[in-house]
């Protein structure tokens, strides 16, 4: 069963507050979307889950293991994995390469044969296994996002934040990506996506996170945080003959 | 035969001649000859190491000369210093280990040898022959200088760990200016500019094929270092196809995103340090040996720039084309010395002009093809199909249903 427990982050770049005293918990494989406007903490948050950045405090447990004071590649070995908001392929290696990294960096002594099949898998999931022995440099931005996800199958984390992964994709690519993320989750995978396209946040994700300037200003079901006043003054936009002064956010646990 | 397979025999041939040269090569300039091969062979593993450092890890050093210098100041200065010899001097610093004694000379510097002789050679004027001194040999020296080389560049690997790009190399041009000065500066115990002299690769001389060598003979070194370039060559080809080749090529594009998917980046970049240095510091402590002398002014960043050109024309992402490319671009810039042509009436004397042609070559390699020019064609032998496969395979499955765009 996954459980990520996130308690009492606090992170602050000089004096600038990031994040305040963060807590949420991910309980099982979830479908959650992560939304806030810029600035909100969102890529900090995700820098500290995974390890390239330490919080000035808090903890974060992941299956029970403390995972906040170790480094990226142990806390990806733990089990959580993650995409970046620009894509970052390996770009001078063929796709099948960019899928070794992850399934060799797991596995000590895998059987290669394995190895490359289950890669020729994944691919085939993603509709670009005609492009297994291209660079990676060859494939298109959208396709390079595929790839991105693949790599992350084959690490196979029991937590998965992706970054926009909606960025500047073509709409039939899009509906590869929902159904790659649904398949992902269905197969008892926790997903947490940032995004800022709402109709897919929307669509997909089973709850929500806002975040705003640090705090988690609203956390439930995707329909009861739309309604929510805090959260339509901080993020989706404020209907002036709606405006509430001051409503404090009703942070659900 | 398959167009994949065309490389292997080109490779195999190529030893094949390499092999044999120094049987078959009844041309003048014997010594020469051999002379420049064994040179080229020098920095073939240079940059082939070389290669592996910045172009499959990405790890852009400019203190590859440095190492070669570790290894080969290690190897020549215990050599000169440490000695054994059934009794004690009694006048140098020394160790009884069984039955014999370990002495080390004390340094006298370059300027007092005529005054002052050390402890060694004072103790030897008494002995006269009866006592027989031994040195370390030569095979120990080299074996120390390449295990030295790994050491520093582990610790340097630490040190460059969060450098990138253009900060890494400067970093390790400071190490290898640093080191220069070291040497240059420490006149007692390194004998500064004068250098050191280094025994003889086969110092008594040997036999081989049945047929005896004497220590100046070129044909010993040369297959020594032949044999030790395709030793490199050998672990440069197995790292490269093993988990190792994958994660520092990983490195190399994206560090993070490497980190992110599982590969531990410090582990394997000081791993991909302490290989190439390694590698660099034997072959500087065999060439010490084999040219008999090392000094700090032939070291460093004149020669870095040449390795660094040699690599990068033959193809700086793959250490064979980089250690061909050394091979050729050696015998080239030999070959370039003695010629000379006529443009009207102006007199091109190429002793003076190859290493403009040499540089003018490196500019147009990087501008018009900046994976050099022998690893393209590796490449196309080995790549060249992968395009229709592309598109076949595109084919095949759009038949089943709609392909991604």
């Amino acid at each position: 069963m996954i459980n990520l427990e996130v308690r009492n982050l606090n992170k602050s770049f000089g004096g600038q507050k990031v994040l305040q005293d963060l807590n949420f918990n991910i309980n099982g494989p979830e479908l959650i979307g992560l939304i806030g406007p810029n600035g909100a903490g969102k890529t900090t948050l995700t820098n500290i889950l995974d390890g390239a950045l330490k919080p000035n405090s808090g903890t974060v447990y992941l299956n029970g293991e403390r995972i906040d004071q170790l480094k990226p590649y142990e806390v990806a070995l733990a089990g959580l994995g993650r995409t970046f908001q620009v894509t970052r392929s390996f770009r001078r290696m063929t796709v099948l390469e960019n899928l070794y990294v992850p399934a060799l960096a797991v596995g000590a002594r895998k059987n290669r044969k394995r190895v490359h099949d289950k890669a020729m898998e994944v691919l085939e999931f993603l509709t670009i296994d005609h492009l297994c022995n291209e660079y990676a440099q060859a494939l298109s931005g959208g396709q390079q996002k595929l790839l991105e996800l693949g790599r992350l199958l084959m690490l196979d984390p029991g937590v998965i934040i992706l970054d926009e992964p909606f960025a500047g994709v073509h709409p039939r690519l899009m509906e590869v990506i929902y159904e790659y993320i649904r398949r992902v989750n269905a197969s008892g995978t926790a997903i947490v996506i940032i995004s800022h396209q709402m109709d897919a946040i929307f669509n997909l994700a089973e709850r929500l996170l806002v975040l705003d300037f640090g705090h988690i200003i609203a956390d439930g079901p995707p329909q009861e945080v739309k309604n929510d006043p805090a959260v339509i003054e901080a993020y989706l936009g404020v209907d002036e003959d709606e405006e509430e002064e001051g409503a404090d956010a009703p942070a659900g646990a | 035969m398959r167009k994949q397979q065309i490389p292997n025999l080109l490779g195999a041939l190529t030893l094949i001649f390499f092999a044999a040269f120094p049987f078959v090569y009844s041309g003048g300039n014997y010594d020469y000859v051999m002379h420049i091969l064994i040179i080229g062979f020098f920095y073939a593993i240079m940059a082939s190491s070389w290669s592996m450092l910045a172009g499959y890890a990405g790890q852009f050093s400019f203190g590859h000369m440095g190492f070669m210098g570790v290894g080969a100041y290690t190897s020549a200065l215990l050599l000169h210093y440490v000695h054994f010899a059934p009794q004690p001097t009694n006048i140098c610093t020394e160790y009884q280990i069984g039955g014999t004694w370990m002495i080390f000379v004390n340094p006298v510097g370059v300027t007092s040898t005529s005054l002052v002789q050390d402890c060694l050679t004072q103790a030897k004027a008494i002995w006269g022959s009866a006592v027989p001194v031994r040195d370390v040999p030569v095979w120990l020296g080299i074996l120390l200088g390449t295990f030295m080389g790994g050491l520093f560049g582990f610790l340097i690997g630490l040190l460059v760990l969060r450098l990138r790009a253009a900060y890494l190399a400067l970093f390790t041009l400071g190490f290898a200016e640093i080191l220069k000065a070291t040497i240059s500066a420490e006149i007692d115990v390194t004998r500064g500019q004068a250098g050191l002299e280094t025994p003889a690769l086969f110092e008594n001389g040997i036999t081989l094929f049945g047929q005896a060598y004497t220590r100046t003979d070129k044909l010993p070194p040369y297959f020594v270092f032949f044999f030790m370039l395709l030793a490199c060559l050998a672990i440069l080809t197995w790292l490269s196809r093993s988990k190792f080749g994958l994660f520092v090529r990983a490195l190399r594009e994206d560090q993070d995103a490497a980190a992110a998917l599982g590969v531990n980046t410090t582990r394997y970049k000081i791993l991909v340090f302490v290989v190439t240095t390694s590698m660099a510091a034997m072959a500087g402590a065999t060439n010490a040996h084999y040219v008999g002398i090392v000094t700090p002014n032939a070291l460093f960043l004149l020669q870095m720039s040449l390795l660094v050109s040699m690599a990068i024309i033959g193809g700086v992402e793959n250490f064979v084309a980089a250690a061909i490319g050394a091979i050729i671009i050696q015998t080239l810039l030999e070959i370039l010395r003695s010629a000379s042509f006529e443009i009207g009436s102006i007199h091109i004397d190429m002793i003076y002009w190859r290493l403009v042609f040499f540089g003018i070559l490196l500019m147009l390699t990087l501008r018009f093809s900046s994976n050099g020019l022998i690893a393209p064609i590796i490449d196309y032998f080995y790549r060249s199909d992968v395009g229709k496969e592309t598109v076949a395979k595109r084919e095949q499955s759009s038949g089943k249903e709609g392909a991604a765009s």
